[in-house]
């Protein structure tokens, strides 16, 4: 894999083509076409429903649990396609990472929390596993703060700590990309600070989609913003180019507020 | 990474998958093997019976020519014999008609040459009326043995009955004789010119074991109405019954030596058609009259009504008629089946359901017709010589829809009942099987448990959910679900042995409580606004009230208590019970359905109340709160906006605690006295379907027809608590979805 | 005023009325059984009366009340001694005593045979052996030693004959097996076990003989006994099982008594048809019955219910499951009593005695009730109590949780054993409590399929393979039906009943109380409240 990685460093890491996606009868996705390029952070924007989150858990397959979703055309990770009914769901899901908008841990302690992604893979060396730990909680910026109570439950933390607990139990598997769906939504201003520089940091070394509903937070964070409306992705661009001089009417009227 | 593991992880999951797949499902499939298997158990109830020829086989060349006068066969249809003129028994395989054995009658009496007519007395007897009037019994032994290769081997053997034989006596053209037990022997003689002789046989024995036999003859005097046609004697000698040709049917009583007496003289068949055959039911108490246009009843002494008169004869159940005359009729020596020929065809029926059970159908007219001791073989002999043997499986032929669910006149009864008596101690007993009253016992208990427990369990949740302190709330729900785990059995226990007798002491207790429990909480609902102001009471807040309640309905209670010596003495003159005796009628029972309805109620009052509670307490607050902003009490948010929302659930709530009550064994059990009666008293008890099935069900033996019959109410417990179940269910889904929790 | 019945405060009341009437009646039914049950084994005072008429009496006082004829006070005595007054109780009239008073000299004797005996000791006579004491006290306690030493080595005999016993029926029964395969083909085998057979039974045999010759011996040790009216009484030592004076007892003497009766209660086999003596054989049986039907519960329930949440998809079918789970639930329990009966005992129980016991024939090893089918009867009957509780706590578990889980890449399976299950433990642990709370006095069905109001042994024991699982079972439940309502001596038998009734109730109550409060305690934990 480090070899393909090699190869493509300049070709983008996902690629979506004519995307459908139906629940039952109604369209969420309508002939999306996206390309997202390494570690660079991609962010999705849009109102309520537009089909945002939807396109970010079509990456890992998420939708699979949906049983009413039927989806069509293309996604390619790293040139192999994700929608095939062969890929390896369970290898796929360990390379795309994800984070929930409702912080989810465990109830465990932060400790198995964290090692929890290596344990289902057969890791059980303690060595490894301590390694892994301090450096995923280093990487998601709480390691200062939890390194003396790595026992103690995960349900014990504040929201925010919560949230970046799930970011490192994330990485700790050391995935390539990084979904987080609108990861901030549920926490206080600090919080998000905290989460928005994290993310920065983390750019260096994942490819990171970001779902979120915070126009300021895409325009602070993201390198590419993509706006969503009705299921179809509507404009995509440099984050600056968007925020300032989007090309659609749509884009305009929602980033200057309008509706939404 | 651990490729290897993972892949392992993988295995395991898609392995759990699947198992976790079959188990559930398994479990969902045992749901329906439940009703699937009790059915399957019930279902032959209403099979058809069945019944094969096992052999025809013509008569062997070998025996005399003459007339044959009895037939038979051994129950495992091998082997076959006939008696001739001549006194002889010839016993034959019934495959190839090869004879095994001709054995001559023991015991001729002196001076007889030939047998005119042989009678069946059962048990393989028979009475032989020889040309001077004599009469001697014979018992026939046959059985076959099957060796390992299959060949088969008969055993058989005739022999005397010394107890049962006549002197000769002249003129004798028909006879009939009887065993008297520890007396002696009957013969009833019809003499030429229908005139009928009865005929004494007493036997004394003295010092020295030396036999004495007197015989003391009565003629009956009675003049006949028509020609006689049929006669029959029943079992022990103490009626004789007669059918003439213009349709009378008559009944003496001929059980006193030197005494006849004429009991009955009715007019048995429309038409006034001649009775051609009679025959008597097992157990002695119904006779079958068979009429020369094929109709086919049974009669037994009944009471009429208003009369204080003797019992007369009356036609109880009318069977399938046959084609042609009715020229034999044999009873089932087993139960009261009743096989009836016309000459070409055979009628099974069954008395008391009534089933046409069977019609077989010979070669060619019939002559002879036999049934073995078991009532399971038939053998005819008809025209051409030839005797077919057919085995006969009838498993349930007292079972009907008819007997289940209607009335039925049972033997011995006045009128057709309901009525649940499954087995006595004797084997010709006729087996009551109505599920009517036990129908009636489960809705009257169920009934009676529901009118005591809905009101207080829906007044209750109604408190709990909407005023009661949410603090107080959480202890008391908690109390509530642990009266729902009250094993039955102590309710139960608790209920027949300290209830009853408590409330037989003083029964006017219940109904003084029902008054002044009522009252009592008026006043003090009546003084509540003064009462509060009392300085113990004032910390009663709202949310609490009921604690204030608890006072007052004990007090009522005690004063119910109190009162009760004073009102039976007043109302009553001193004795409550005696009064509802000499006045209504009434019986009262210690374990009545008073006690069913507080026991039974006590075991549903949880769970309706939980189900209820859960039902209004999900109605949304906002819902209460929008009601309370717009000035309403709290009573009216509760009443008018509250109840009415979770009106679905509380009525759910309602049916599952009917199911519930419907089922309950143990409570039922121990709480009434289980008499299968059908009266609307609260001083009486009852049986219902459940308690009835682990009353019998231990002493039901395996397939018989009460082990069926009493899967087939489990099944009907099955079914209908399934319904109300269901509708419950259903109500309830769409209620939980209608305020969107869950 | 007006105001307030304008607002319908009086229905609120009211309510509150049903409320507490619904309470006070199960106050009323706990305390009628605990006040009933508690009290039975205190010992309580043997009153002697005198009555007017010149005649004597001397009981324990068991209720006074009002004669419902005469309308007079009027007192129950329990006076026992049942052998020789025929009856356990009589009624005095109040009018009629003369003078009462509290012999410290009498004596409460419980007997192994005719219930208890209340009179007063005369004498030991014991042949064979000196007894030291000085008065008959003393003796008749040196004595009561003596016999229980005696009792407690032919105790161990019995233990000896009890194994030859069960070695000589095994030895029957394989004789049996070697038979019905063919009696000259194993000729040899037949004749040495039957020498093996006759030699365990000789031994039994003689066993037998050396116990009865002991037991001879210490039944000629007796004492003598005159009740009130003064008739006079031989009891033998070893029908003696306990001795009290509980009129000169102390507070604390009395306080070890009523222990002792405990012990007793908990510890020993019935005596007396079951109206007296322990119910040892009884507790066990309902224990070793429920967690035997908790092995087939659990793990079908917990898989139904995984099935039904994670697995199933959502369509009319788990709805209809879901419907028929819920209704298995309302099915009565005497329905499963007779499928267990169809099925189980005559069908899988027969299938099993003609496949591999036929050579028993026709008596029934399977095929008949026992603790096996009725386990399995009952375990049908939870299920659906396990499945409700698994599926409730699976479902508080938030959906974040499993995709947190999936999202990392970890199968269903994984998932579910290792996040799923441990956060449902709770709730799983609630409907196991819960159905056991339930199978332990579920009564009706297990009149059908297995339980005996006396079983001559327990369904484990130390003969391979330990666990009897055709066996026939005591258990709690049936205990009070049949001691209640099928004795021939109900009244005298009552006290038993309610010391049974006691007893299960507080097992049913204890397991309900921890299954609630687990709940709760689970309910709060996950789901995050509405308002």
């Amino acid at each position: 894999m480090a070899q393909a990685q090699e190869q493509n460093t300049n070709s983008p890491i996902l690629t979506v083509s004519d995307l459908n996606l139906h629940y039952g009868e109604a369209q969420a996705l309508k002939g999306i076409n996206l390309d997202m390029a390494r570690h660079q952070v991609t962010a999705f924007i849009g109102p309520s429903g537009c089909g945002k989150s939807t396109l970010l858990r079509c990456f890992n397959r998420m939708n699979d649990l949906v049983e009413s979703a039927r989806i069509g055309g293309s996604i390619r990770f790293n040139g192999e396609e994700v929608n095939n009914p062969a890929t390896d769901v369970i290898a796929l899901r360990r390379s795309i990472g994800m984070v929930f908008q409702q912080s989810n841990p465990f109830p465990k302690s932060i400790y198995e929390n964290i090692v929890y992604g290596l344990r289902i893979a057969g890791v059980n060396d303690k060595a490894t596993l301590d390694e892994a730990v301090e450096r995923s909680l280093q990487s998601a910026a709480i390691w200062n703060e939890v390194k003396d109570r790595l026992n103690d439950s995960a349900l014990g933390l504040s929201g925010g700590q919560a949230q970046r607990i799930c970011i490192a139990r994330a990485i700790a598997v050391n995935p390539e990309i990084i979904l987080m769906d609108e990861p901030c939504s549920a926490l206080d201003p600090i919080s998000t600070l905290k989460i928005e520089e994290l993310i920065e940091e983390l750019k260096s070394k994942y490819t990171i989609v970001i779902v979120t509903h915070n126009m300021q937070q895409a325009a602070r964070v993201s390198d590419v913003t993509a706006f969503f409306y009705l299921g179809e992705l509507i404009e995509v661009g440099g984050t600056r180019k968007i925020f300032t001089n989007p090309e659609k009417k749509q884009t305009e009227d929602y980033i200057t507020g309008r509706f939404g | 990474m651990a490729k290897k593991f993972i892949d392992k992880s993988r295995r395991n999951d898609r392995l759990a998958e699947l198992l976790i797949r079959i188990g559930g499902i398994m479990v969902i499939i045992s749901v329906v093997w439940i009703l699937v298997m009790i059915s399957r158990v019930a279902l032959p109830l209403f099979y058809p019976p069945s019944a094969k020829m096992t052999a025809t086989v013509q008569l062997p060349a070998a025996l005399p020519a003459g007339k044959i006068l009895a037939i038979g066969a051994e129950e495992g249809q091998q082997g076959a014999f006939v008696l001739d003129e001549s006194g002889s028994f010839h016993f034959f395989k019934a495959s190839d008609g090869s004879v095994a054995a001709s054995i001559k009658t023991p015991a001729v009496p002196s001076g007889a040459a030939r047998v005119v007519s042989a009678e069946y007395t059962g048990k393989s007897a028979y009475n032989l009326l020889w040309d001077n009037g004599a009469i001697s019994s014979v018992a026939v032994a046959f059985a076959s043995v099957k060796d390992a290769e299959g060949k088969v081997t008969l055993a058989q053997d005739v022999s005397s009955q010394d107890d049962l034989s006549f002197p000769p006596s002249g003129g004798v053209l028909q006879s009939s004789a009887r065993r008297i037990e520890g007396k002696g022997a009957v013969r009833i003689d019809r003499l030429a010119g229908d005139h009928l002789r009865v005929t004494h046989q007493l036997v004394e024995k003295d010092l020295l074991e030396n036999e004495k036999r007197t015989n003391t003859s009565t003629e009956i005097a009675d003049p006949l109405p028509g020609r006689l046609t049929a006669l029959t004697v029943d079992s022990k000698g103490h009626y004789l019954y007669a059918g003439t040709d213009n349709g009378w049917l008559l009944r003496w009583d001929v059980s006193e030596p030197g005494q006849v007496r004429l009991l009955d003289t009715v007019q048995a068949s429309e038409e006034r058609r001649a009775v051609t055959s009679l025959a008597l039911v097992l157990g002695d108490m119904s006779v079958a009259v068979g009429d020369a246009k094929g109709t086919l009843s049974t009669w037994f002494p009944v009471t009429l009504a208003g009369t204080g008169e003797d019992k007369r004869l009356t036609r109880i159940h009318r069977l399938r008629p046959n084609h042609g005359t009715v020229s034999v009729i044999i009873p089932s020596p087993r139960d009261k089946t009743l096989f009836s020929g016309d000459g070409t065809e055979i009628h099974v029926d069954h008395m008391t359901s009534e089933r046409n059970l069977l019609t077989i159908k010979p070669g060619a007219a019939m002559v002879q017709t036999a049934l073995s001791p078991k009532g399971n073989t038939l053998t005819v002999l008809d025209s051409n010589r030839t005797m077919t043997v057919w085995k006969m499986d009838i498993p349930h032929p007292e079972i009907s829809f008819g007997t289940l669910f209607t009335k039925v006149w049972y033997e011995g009864y006045d009128r057709p009942e309901y009525s649940w008596q499954s087995s006595a101690a004797n084997d010709d007993f006729e087996p009551k099987m109505s599920l009517v009253p036990l129908v009636f016992g489960t809705i009257k208990a169920t009934l009676c448990a529901m009118l005591f427990a809905v009101p207080l369990a829906l007044l209750a949740a109604l408190y709990t959910s909407q005023f009661m302190s949410p603090k107080l709330k959480g202890r008391v729900k908690p109390v509530v679900e642990i009266m729902a785990a009250i094993p039955s059995v102590v309710i139960g226990f608790l209920a027949g042995l300290w209830l009853a007798p408590l409330i037989d002491k003083s029964i006017l207790t219940v109904f003084l409580t029902v008054v002044i429990v009522p009252v009592m909480l008026l006043v003090t609902i009546f003084f509540w606004k003064r009462i509060r102001t009392a300085s113990p009471l004032q910390r009663i807040t709202r949310g609490h009230e009921f604690v204030a309640m608890i006072p007052v309905v004990l007090i009522g209670i005690y004063c119910a208590y109190l009162l009760n010596g004073v009102a039976e003495t007043t109302l009553f003159a001193g004795d409550f019970k005696q009064w509802l005796y000499s006045s209504l009628g009434v019986r009262y029972d210690q374990r009545n359905s008073i006690i069913i309805a507080i026991a039974l109620g006590f075991a549903v009052i949880p769970i309706i109340f939980t189900i209820a509670e859960d039902a209004i307490s999900n109605v949304p607050r906002n819902l209460t709160a929008a009601s309370l902003a717009l000035g309403a009490s709290r009573w009216q948010t509760a009443w008018r906006v509250v109840l009415p929302s979770a009106l679905p659930g509380v009525f759910s709530a309602v049916m599952i605690g009917f199911g519930r009550a419907i089922g309950e064994t143990m409570i039922v059990l121990m709480a009434t006295g289980n008499t299968p009666i059908m009266s609307w008293s609260l001083f009486n008890g009852l049986r219902s379907l459940s308690a009835n099935i682990a009353v019998e069900i231990p002493e039901a033996p395996l397939d018989g027809s009460l082990y069926r019959v009493l899967f087939l109410s489990a099944v009907l417990l099955f079914v209908f608590t399934f319904i109300i179940n269901t509708v419950a269910e259903a109500l309830r889904q769409r209620f939980r979805k209608k305020y969107g929790r869950y | 005023m007006k105001r307030f019945w304008k607002t319908g405060e009086p229905y609120v009341l009211a309510t509150g009325a049903a409320l507490a009437i619904v309470l006070v009646m199960t106050l009323t039914l706990v305390i009628t059984v605990m006040s009933n049950g508690l009290g039975y084994f205190w010992p309580r005072e043997l009153v002697r009366f005198e009555m007017k008429d010149g005649s004597f009496a001397l009981g324990q006082i068991t209720q006074h009340e009002k004669n419902p004829v005469s309308g007079l006070r009027r007192l129950q005595l329990k006076v026992a001694n049942r052998d020789v007054l025929g009856q356990d109780f009589r009624w005095i009239e109040e009018k009629d005593i003369a003078s009462r008073s509290l012999p410290a000299d009498a004596v409460l004797l419980e007997r192994r045979e005719h219930g208890n005996y209340f009179g007063f000791l005369k004498g030991v006579t014991a042949e064979g052996v000196t007894l030291t004491g000085a008065t008959p006290q003393e003796q008749l306690h040196q004595a009561l030693k003596l016999v229980a030493a005696k009792l407690d080595d032919t105790r161990a005999i019995k233990k000896q004959m009890s194994g030859l016993n069960h070695t000589a029926e095994q030895l029957r029964l394989k004789l049996l097996k070697l038979e019905y395969r063919g009696k000259e083909k194993n000729a040899a085998a037949i004749a040495a076990l039957t020498a093996d057979r006759e030699k365990a039974l000789a031994e039994f045999t003689s066993l037998n003989e050396k116990s009865s010759a002991t037991l001879a011996g210490i039944n000629l040790i007796t004492a003598q006994f005159s009740d009130v009216s003064g008739g006079g009484k031989d009891i033998a030592l070893t029908e003696i099982v306990a001795l009290q004076s509980p009129n000169s007892m102390s507070f604390f003497a009395k306080c070890g008594a009523y222990l002792e009766r405990v012990r007793e209660l908990l510890l020993d086999d019935p005596r007396e048809s079951n109206t007296e003596g322990g119910l040892f054989p009884a507790i066990f049986g309902t224990i070793m019955m429920v967690l035997l039907m908790s092995v087939f519960s659990l793990p079908f329930g917990v898989i139904a219910a995984i099935y039904l949440r994670e697995y199933a998809r959502d369509g009319w079918m788990t709805r209809m499951v879901r419907i028929a789970v819920n209704n298995l639930a309302g099915v009565p329990s005497i329905v499963y009593g007779v499928f267990g009966l169809g099925f189980f005992v005559y069908g899988l129980g027969g299938s099993i005695d003609s496949l591999f016991f036929p050579e028993r024939l026709p008596t029934p090893t399977f095929g008949t009730g026992g603790i096996l089918w009725s386990s399995l009867t009952l375990a049908l009957l939870t299920v659906p109590v396990v499945i409700v509780a698994t599926e409730e706590s699976l479902a508080s578990i938030p959906k974040g949780i499993r995709e947190g889980s999936l999202a990392l890449g970890a199968t269903k399976f994984q998932t579910l054993t290792k996040i799923l299950l441990p956060m449902a433990t709770p709730g799983i642990m609630t409907g196991l409590i819960l159905s056991m709370a339930r199978a332990a006095g579920e009564v009706a069905p297990l009149m059908i399929v297995g339980v005996v109001k006396l079983a001559p042994t327990l369904p484990f024991d130390m003969n391979f393979p330990f666990f009897h699982m055709d066996r026939k079972f005591m258990h709690l439940g049936f205990h009070i039906y049949d001691v209640g309502f099928q004795s021939p001596n109900v009244e005298a038998a009552k006290p038993m009943v309610y010391v049974t009734t006691m007893l299960l109730l507080a097992i049913v109550i204890v397991a309900s109380s921890v299954a609630i409060y687990l709940r709760n305690r689970m309910r709060g934990k996950y789901t995050t409240s509405t308002f």
